[in-house]
């Protein structure tokens, strides 16, 4: 099939309050698709409801109103799940279990029998880089292992279609390369990955889509490329970073460009504007005895996009009292 | 379906179910009632070793005991068994009172249904006694325990002189009301005797406990009943004197269809062989206290 | 596949239990029981054995009313408090079978140890019987190693499968273990004193306030019922269509608490 998650203006209220509950808005009539391959980011600061998004998909929670659709199948339905695979906010599993026994356990529960569990158990805890602890008992996991066990759990069942929610927290870089190594080995096998997370950097190296959630709305969705293209403001430019500057010569340079910053004794990073080329000041600063480190282009980032469809929104919010909807797969008006 | 309709379904299931235990429990016990061992509905047997072990519980076990003493009275008047029956209702209210001597009802409970005879009690007028010389060894201001010892030997155990020396013993408690006084000498002069019978059943109908009224109650009742008997049995006599035969029912002296009833309104009793009059076997005043049976 | 997915949950649930300390806390607890029992049959001649059997059986069932409080909620409700569940309700698993596993799983737990407990307990008996005087062994109501214990036995097994079913439906519905224990705790208490719940009317006078109290009795599980030691350790007979019309009444019961179960967790979220 051609998409993987369909949703129809699905809201979600939880009541909040003991004595007069009121009801708390966490989702407000969410509409996106995802389609079929490739990897969408769910962003959004926190409280902005992408793990409720994600929890309504699994069938953890109910809707409120509007509808779900997850492989096909309304939200809730296990049959959908047979080809899922889902990463809890806070995987915690049984301490009592070893990895293994976890792994087996789970791959049993798809409806592998016997060697094959075993097998599927042992592939993938290595994927995940535990093979050598898999029969440890999990209350004498790091943090860090017991999130590896989480992707394990997800991937046991070569699923379809992965659900990711926060899959780099608690772990360390190296943790975090390995981790977006395998999102990309996921996509390039022709799964179709979910990710949520509020770390940008990362949506912005592993995504091809992405949506932004704020407050329980969608405020915006695309491809990267779409998102900063519409935030930037014609931002693109140069970055020139060089060494063995004398400072004297640095001050004068700073007129020219956008920016001059310091980032050691003589090494200094150079910003310039679109409209100048990058080799003519390069000649120039080498020829006053500057060696030259990099010359890099400056883009828009998702950062800034995000930060103008958020704040955007927060105004939008104030001016209009009721807040914009977005439809799904444009870029924002 | 619909998740409402469904959720409706499973919860009238879910009453079905219950109520389908519940039938299968009652059925059961009304089947096969299991005998309980003596020793274990006690829980401990021995008063002494209660009182130990309840250390500042003692209130509460004595209530608890109270509790199951009365539905042990309940259960057992609804009971068909025909032997030893009311046999915890003695070592309860022992329980009871060991526990709190100050348990005035227990006392006073005891006193009625204890020497109630079949099918209403034990027919233990010595158990009742002991009872009540126990709570007045622990309660000497109560009169009423005195004074219950003594109707209990008056209309009981028929024997009239422990019946004026408690009646008398009672009088001389300070609080006893006038009217006991007279009883010891009543029933010294009168043993056996209704009117006495009768007075100390009429000052008891105006008791502060429920219990002790409604007993009251039942014995005027059955004084009457005797009365009657009697009356009965002089119109049989006087039949017999002016018809040179016995009548051969009630329809011979009273018409045909009429039928003389007891207080309780059951029927009496005329057996034409005998010709003597009895109270229905199925009148709630059986039995009739044997002691008083003559005027 | 549904009952290969039910094996799986309870066979999860069997081993976690097995390996939950809380378990031999308990088993420990029941041993000091059993010997202080023995103990004490040394002092009283010849009561000796009476004692070992009601302490023996009145241990097999407080150990496992225990251990089904602690260890059946335990499971579920710890499961559901720490978010072990999370990644659980993700795989392709009917959360009616996620229930019903649950529960074959902590029955399973409880027979091992029942069992165990009871082979334990006429060890102990034979151990006595063996060491008794001829003479000793006459003045008993029953013999030591008396087959009908296992009468009661099998009803305190019967007690036990109803209130691990009633311990797991407050396990679905209340949102913290601690909850679930005081709520299954409470309904035990209540359903030993069932019966004069019911009888109610025999004391109270007021009629409204002696059928509602009566009706509230017959509602309660009744786990009274299942209580026949005292019979067997004196060897009184209990016919064998009261212990059927028993087994029937805890099933029947057993299957409201399942499907309560079931229907307050198909509904339940989980945040």
């Amino acid at each position: 099939m051609s998409t993987v998650v369909r949703t129809d203006r699905l809201t979600k209220d939880f009541s909040t309050g003991f004595w007069r509950p009121r009801p708390h808005r966490a989702l407000d009539a969410l509409t996106f698709d995802i389609p079929a391959g490739g990897v969408f980011g769910l962003l959004g600061p926190n409280g902005a409801g992408k793990s409720t998004t994600l929890k309504l998909l699994v069938g953890l929670l109910w809707p409120t109103s509007g509808t779900a659709e997850l492989l096909g199948r309304p939200v809730g339905d296990p049959v959908a799940h047979q080809r899922l695979g889902f990463l809890p906010e806070h995987p915690t599993f049984y301490d009592q279990l070893s990895a293994e026994e976890l792994l087996v356990y789970f791959a049993g529960l798809f409806g592998y029998s016997g060697p094959e569990r075993h097998a599927r158990a042992t592939r993938v805890l290595d994927l995940v880089g535990l093979g050598a602890d898999r029969r440890r008992p999990m209350r004498q996991y790091s943090k860090g292992m017991v999130q590896r066990v989480g992707l394990a759990q997800a991937l046991v069942n070569d699923p379809k279609f992965v659900m990711l929610d926060e899959p780099m927290s608690g772990l360390d870089p190296i943790g975090r390369r390995e981790v977006r190594e395998l999102i990309l080995r996921l996509r390039d096998e022709g799964r179709t990955v979910l990710f949520s997370s509020h770390i940008l950097s990362d949506a912005e190296l592993l995504c091809s889509r992405v949506g932004i959630l704020n407050k329980g709305r969608l405020v915006a969705s695309g491809t990267v490329a779409e998102l900063a293209a519409s935030a930037g403001e014609g931002g693109q430019g140069w970055e020139v970073v060089v060494t063995s500057l004398p400072a004297a010569a640095a001050d004068r340079l700073a007129p020219r460009v956008r920016r001059v910053t310091s980032i050691a004794e003589g090494r200094y990073s150079i910003e310039l504007g679109s409209d100048v080329r990058p080799e003519p000041l390069v000649a120039e600063l080498t020829a006053a005895g500057a060696a030259l480190v990099s010359v890099t282009t400056l883009r828009t980032t998702l950062e800034d996009a995000f930060l103008k469809a958020i704040g955007s929104a927060d105004r939008g919010q104030k001016a209009e009292g009721t807040g914009q909807r977005a439809e799904g797969g444009g870029p924002q008006a | 379906m619909t998740g409402r309709v469904r959720l409706a379904l499973a919860v009238a299931g879910m009453a079905v179910g219950l109520a389908a235990a519940g039938a299968v429990l009652h059925a059961r016990d009304s089947a096969y009632p299991l005998p309980v061992p003596t020793q274990h509905l006690l829980y401990l047997r021995s008063s002494r070793a209660a009182t130990r072990m309840m250390l500042s519980f003692k209130s509460v076990a004595s209530d608890v005991y109270w509790i199951r003493a009365i539905q042990h009275y309940g259960r057992e008047r609804k009971s068909l068994r025909t032997s030893d029956r009311f046999d915890l209702l003695q070592p309860l209210l022992d329980l009871t009172t060991t526990l709190d001597p100050r348990f005035n009802i227990a006392y006073r409970f005891g006193a009625i249904f204890l020497s109630l005879e079949p099918p209403n009690g034990p027919a233990r007028p010595d158990q009742a006694i002991a009872l009540l010389e126990k709570g007045l060894a622990a309660n000497p201001d109560r009169w009423q325990y005195a004074h219950d010892i003594g109707f209990i030997e008056y209309w009981y155990t028929g024997d009239y002189r422990a019946a004026a020396g408690w009646f008398d013993r009672a009088a001389k408690i300070p609080g006893a009301p006038d009217w006991i006084r007279p009883l010891a000498a009543v029933t010294l002069a009168q043993g056996g005797d209704r009117t006495g019978a009768r007075r100390m059943l009429e000052e008891l109908r105006g008791s502060e406990e429920k219990y002790v009224r409604d007993a009251a109650e039942r014995g005027l009742m059955q004084l009457q009943a005797l009365d009657a008997i009697d009356e009965l049995q002089g119109i049989v006599e006087h039949y017999f004197a002016t018809q040179h035969a016995y009548p051969a029912g009630w329809s011979d002296m009273f018409g045909a269809g009429k039928q003389p009833y007891d207080p309780a309104r059951a029927p009496f009793v005329y057996d034409p062989a005998t010709h003597t009059v009895t109270i229905s076997p199925d009148s709630p005043l059986n039995p009739l206290p044997k002691k008083l049976q003559k005027k | 596949m549904t009952a290969r997915r039910i094996g799986l949950v309870a066979w999860h649930v069997f081993k976690e239990s097995v390996r939950d300390r809380v378990l031999y806390a308990i088993g420990v607890f029941a041993l000091l029981l059993v010997a202080s029992s023995f103990l004490i049959g040394q002092i009283t001649a010849g009561q000796d054995v009476k004692i070992i059997k009601d302490l023996g059986l009145a241990t097999i069932e407080l150990a496992g009313v225990l251990m089904t409080v602690f260890i059946g909620v335990g499971l579920v409700a710890r499961e559901i408090e720490r978010r072990s569940i999370h990644g659980l309700l993700a795989k392709p698993l009917p959360r009616w079978e996620f229930i019903v596993g649950k529960y074959l799983g902590l029955l399973l737990t409880i027979t091992v140890n029942v069992a165990a407990m009871a082979a334990a307990l006429y060890l102990m008996l034979a151990w006595m019987n063996w060491e008794s005087p001829l003479n000793i062994r006459r003045s008993w109501d029953a013999p030591a190693t008396d087959v009908r214990l296992l009468i009661s036995v099998l009803l305190i097994y019967a007690e036990l499968a109803l209130l691990t079913a009633i311990a797991l439906f407050f396990s679905t519905f209340s949102s913290s273990a601690l909850w679930s224990v005081v709520f299954t705790v409470g309904l035990f208490i209540a359903g030993l004193e069932s019966e004069d719940l019911r009888n109610f009317g025999d004391i109270v006078d007021a009629p409204i306030m002696a059928r509602l109290v009566s009706a509230i009795g017959w509602v309660v599980p009744a786990f009274s019922a299942f209580d026949v030691k005292a019979q067997v350790v004196h060897g009184v007979h209990v016919p064998a269509a009261f212990v059927a019309h028993t087994l029937l009444y805890a099933l029947l019961y057993i299957l409201v608490a399942l499907g309560a179960a079931v229907v307050v967790f198909s509904r339940r979220e989980f945040k």
